[in-house]
């Protein structure tokens, strides 16, 4: 249960005090004329952070002309602009816009369509907190699509919203049961994941508390590692076996696979297809919210952009393409890397450090350090996690969708698309900015 | 080898903290009487509830000195901005404009921070939310190690139970034996010479030369089982000894070498001249003699003339006549390839290593090992004075420090490194860095990745 702080009236007191200043501080610094000194960084721009927070209040990109589109990285999504129609061409305004995607492309099991071309990414009990999670999957509940719950356990919280829950299983098995299985429309299977690419997950031992250990069938206050790889799978057929596990557990079940990107991606999504997995979402490097060692973030593996298309492409020359799904991960941020994601070869995208950037994340890269995030995200913290009220969460992140919502179909518009289907593998739609080049 | 000899590799770091003044990551900025009146505000509407009022919005203890936000401590700061978020009016985070004066253009504050840290723990670099630097950059920056989705070793192992070996053999290796007649090797043999870790220490930068600095860098080459390269003057001098040493040479200075107390392990002639080369292999037929040259230098003429062993240097700055680093190697080592020379030959290098992935990717691009050298000075908390360029030019201000201090931080610092390694390692499956070497196959280069991806784009030319 999400904690309270009923039995010490000064607690409460202090969190009120706390939580009213952050909110007056989340509205009050994207209208001031200059952004905090200390905030932001190359991928994430004060401008960026500050507009996200802008959309989570009022549901609309900023007015005021800051840059909410892209960062500063100078590579990437950030390289990449949009080539539209000549105005004249644009489509109506009234023309109704299909952001829908289908998360089921096989001709077999249930059919299982979102309205919007992303659902949210698997972030664990312990590595967020109970309060953020329950933000999280009201918000998907909100917008009938997804949120995950990473690996370590399905709260008992999340059992009212469970049609909008993914299950994670990963290599620690932190937290399965058959039953969090069997009443799951979609079961994730996490190989890999971008913050730490072939090195398994760890959760650091402060942050595994009694209630975390509990979920976790675990130990308190010890490092919990999960291995790297799923040791039961070397081949496509093993993973297979993975699939059909689940679907004996869960017949209904779709199945994810969540990778990281490797030279192979290519060789790794064709296995994941023949396998029988229905989506498969390839998580880049430069993304993921929990602390992992900078090396890893940096330098193993490729960065999403450039997977992408490989994987499209192989996908498409296999002729399996149009057979699953392909949710890309891993440092997307805006609107804008959507509709770049999407054009150049994913169907959707699964958006993690975007919704916490909306709960006021700062990307101080804290997470790890003593209590946890001092925002209450990253943190299972008691009186800290008290700092996110689910329902103001929930609408935080329900906002920045229904900004992202507009902006992309905005964009189709002036694509002349209809419909976010049609965008993706467009990549005659993108233009290379040169470096130095202004974005139009 | 057997079993009752194994001893396994291991690094003991032990905390080094900073001995001279580390400039603070941000200025905290409190105006006193907002914050004066912001508590006057709260305690009348908190009805003087004081442990509601003096709770701070830091939880880092920025603000936990006895008069709070009056008297702040920026050391604890870490920028998370709660408090500039909850009251921007009284306080106020800004970078701290001295760290911007650490480092120079190459080796840029963030990474002199990240050495810095390394050195004081011994401990890995972790943060949380993502990558925030560069989508990419010049030289290193441009390649990516790669990953297996189905792999053995773990994260938990590889700092544990399981096995990554880091040794590498830096000694001669001839292609093949020859043998009198009656059966005795009358050849060249191999003469093995394997260090633990794939890191040696080079000679520093001249303005950073002293005697504290050479004994910290002989004592923890020593504990860590490496080499330290060292003038010959300075070995001389300063009454250094051990295994642990690898005394350069200029072609001028051979004869100084013969003053040692004994044959060295390993020599370095510092400048081809074919003479003087074949002069210390005559008088130190035991010594692996690595000849140290431009790294953009031909290898053909010395390999024909008997060099096995090379240390290729760069500038500070990774530049070597033009290309980076990381190209030139890759054309030595690809040269070698070609030749059938590879197997025979070792390749040291040096400049622009400055963080634990570029030795892996230096690794990747052929070298054998790498000799660090700004990363030393970097992490004895050395101050650049300008661009640090080159040994001779730059200029390089040293703390006051004992040499055990500095054999703790490069012992942390290499401890860090390695496990780095083995994290990159155990990523993309390989259990021993001897594999790493040349696998350019198991590395993504920017502008391969990006010609793949963004061809036909408009706009995009590669």
């Amino acid at each position: 249960m999400v904690a309270s702080s009923e039995e010490n009236p000064s607690q409460a007191l202090i969190t009120e005090r706390h939580v009213a200043a952050l909110r007056r501080g989340f509205q009050d610094w994207p209208r001031r004329s200059s952004p905090p000194p200390a905030l932001g960084d190359r991928r994430w721009t004060a401008d960026l952070i500050l507009a996200t927070w802008t959309q989570a209040e009022t549901g609309l990109p900023p007015a005021d002309g800051s840059e909410y589109r892209v960062g500063a990285s100078g590579g990437g999504f950030d390289r990449l602009e949009f080539r539209f129609l000549p105005e004249s061409q644009w489509l109506p305004a009234v023309t109704p816009i299909d952001l829908s995607i289908p998360l089921n492309r096989r001709p077999c099991d249930p059919k299982i369509d979102i309205p919007i071309p992303w659902y949210g990414a698997g972030m664990s009990f312990g590595s967020v907190s109970e309060q953020v999670m329950v933000a999280r999957v009201i918000a998907a509940q909100r917008w009938q699509t997804f949120t995950c719950t990473g690996e370590g356990g399905y709260p008992e919280s999340l059992i009212p919203y469970r049609d909008h829950v993914i299950t994670q299983i990963a290599t620690g098995m932190f937290g399965i049961r058959e039953e969090t299985i069997q009443f799951a429309p979609i079961v994730e299977f996490k190989y890999a994941q971008g913050a730490k690419p072939g090195l398994g997950g760890h959760l650091l031992a402060d942050k595994t508390t009694v209630a975390v250990a509990k979920m976790r069938e675990a130990v308190p206050w010890v490092s919990l590692f999960s291995p790297f790889p799923f040791h039961s799978v070397y081949s496509v057929e093993d993973h297979r076996k993975h699939v059909d596990w689940v679907k004996t557990v869960n017949p209904q079940a779709l199945v994810a696979v969540k990778v990281s990107t490797p030279t192979d991606i290519d060789m790794v999504a064709v296995g994941s297809y023949y396998a029988g997995a229905h989506i498969l979402q390839i998580d880049g490097s430069y993304g993921g919210t929990g602390a992992a060692p900078e090396v890893a973030k940096k330098d193993i593996a490729m960065p999403i952009e450039y997977a992408i298309p490989k994987v499209h492409r192989y996908l498409v020359a296999e002729g399996v393409r149009d057979e699953i799904v392909v949710m890309a991960s891993g440092g997307i941020r805006t609107a804008h890397d959507i509709a770049k994601t999407i054009a150049l070869g994913a169907d959707g995208c699964v958006l993690g450090t975007t919704e916490l950037v909306a709960l006021g994340c700062t990307r101080c890269s804290n997470c790890e350090r003593g209590r946890g995030c001092p925002y209450g995200i990253t943190t299972t913290d008691p009186e800290l996690s008290l700092l996110i009220e689910p329902a103001w969460g929930a609408d935080r992140i329900s906002n920045v969708y229904a900004s992202f919502q507009s902006q992309l179909c905005e964009l189709l518009r002036r694509f002349g698309l209809t419909s976010v289907r049609a965008l993706r593998g467009r990549t005659d739609l993108l233009r290379y900015r040169k470096p130095g080049g202004a974005i139009e | 080898m057997g079993s009752s000899s194994y001893v396994r590799y291991r690094i003991s770091p032990q905390p080094a903290p900073d001995i001279a003044p580390h400039p603070n990551r941000f200025r905290v900025e409190v105006k006193r009487t907002r914050l004066a009146a912001l508590l006057l505000k709260d305690l009348y509407y908190y009805h003087a509830n004081l442990a509601v009022v003096s709770s701070r919005p830091c939880v880092y203890g920025t603000f936990s000195g006895p008069v709070g936000g009056f008297a702040v401590r920026p050391a604890f700061c870490v920028g998370c901005l709660r408090c500039t978020v909850e009251h921007p009016d009284v306080v106020q985070i800004r970078p701290n404009p001295q760290r911007a004066r650490l480092g120079d253009s190459y080796f840029t504050p963030d990474k002199v921070d990240t050495v810095m840290q390394e050195a004081a723990t011994g401990q890995i670099p972790v943060r949380g939310a993502g990558y925030r630097g560069a989508f990419a950059g010049q030289g290193w920056d441009s390649m990516w190690t790669d990953m297996s989705e189905i792999v053995r070793p773990t994260r938990d192992g590889i700092h544990g139970r399981e096995f990554i070996s880091t040794a590498v053999d830096v000694g001669e290796r001839p292609a093949f034996l020859t043998f009198d007649a009656a059966g005795n090797p009358c050849g060249p043999v191999p003469r093995s010479l394997n260090l633990p870790i794939p890191f040696l220490f080079d000679v520093p930068a001249v303005a950073a030369e002293s005697a504290t600095l050479y004994r910290g860098l002989v004592e923890a080459a020593a504990r860590l089982q490496t080499l330290a390269i060292v003038p010959v003057r300075c070995v001389l001098d300063l009454g250094l000894h051990g295994p642990a040493i690898a005394p350069l040479a200029t072609p001028a200075e051979i004869e100084l070498l013969q003053r040692l107390p004994g044959p060295p392990q390993v020599a370095e002639l510092d400048a081809w001249e074919e003479s003087a080369f074949h002069t210390i292999r005559e008088r130190f037929p035991e010594t692996a003699v690595f000849v140290r040259i431009p790294l953009e230098r031909d290898l053909m003429p010395l390999v024909c003339a008997g060099v096995r062993l090379f240390h290729l240097t760069a500038d500070y700055h990774g530049r070597c006549g033009g290309p980076f680093a990381r190209d030139a190697i890759r054309t030595a080592h690809a040269s070698l390839v070609k030749d059938g020379l590879r197997e025979e030959t070792v390749l040291i290098g040096s400049g622009g290593v400055i963080t634990a992935s570029d030795v892996a990717k230096a690794i990747i691009c052929g070298l054998d090992a790498v000799a660090l050298d700004t990363a030393v000075l970097a992490a004895l908390q050395a101050g650049f004075e300008g661009e640090c360029v080159s040994r001779a030019s730059a200029v390089i201000r040293m703390p006051e420090f004992e040499p055990a201090w500095a054999a703790q931080r490069l012992t942390n610092l290499v401890a860090a490194w390695r496990d780095q390694i083995l994290e990159i390692l155990g990523a993309m499956g390989l259990r021993e860095v001897r594999r790493l070497r040349g696998e350019l196959g198991r590395a993504m280069f920017q502008e391969d990745l990006e010609r793949d991806a963004f061809a036909g784009i408009a706009g995009f030319e590669r």
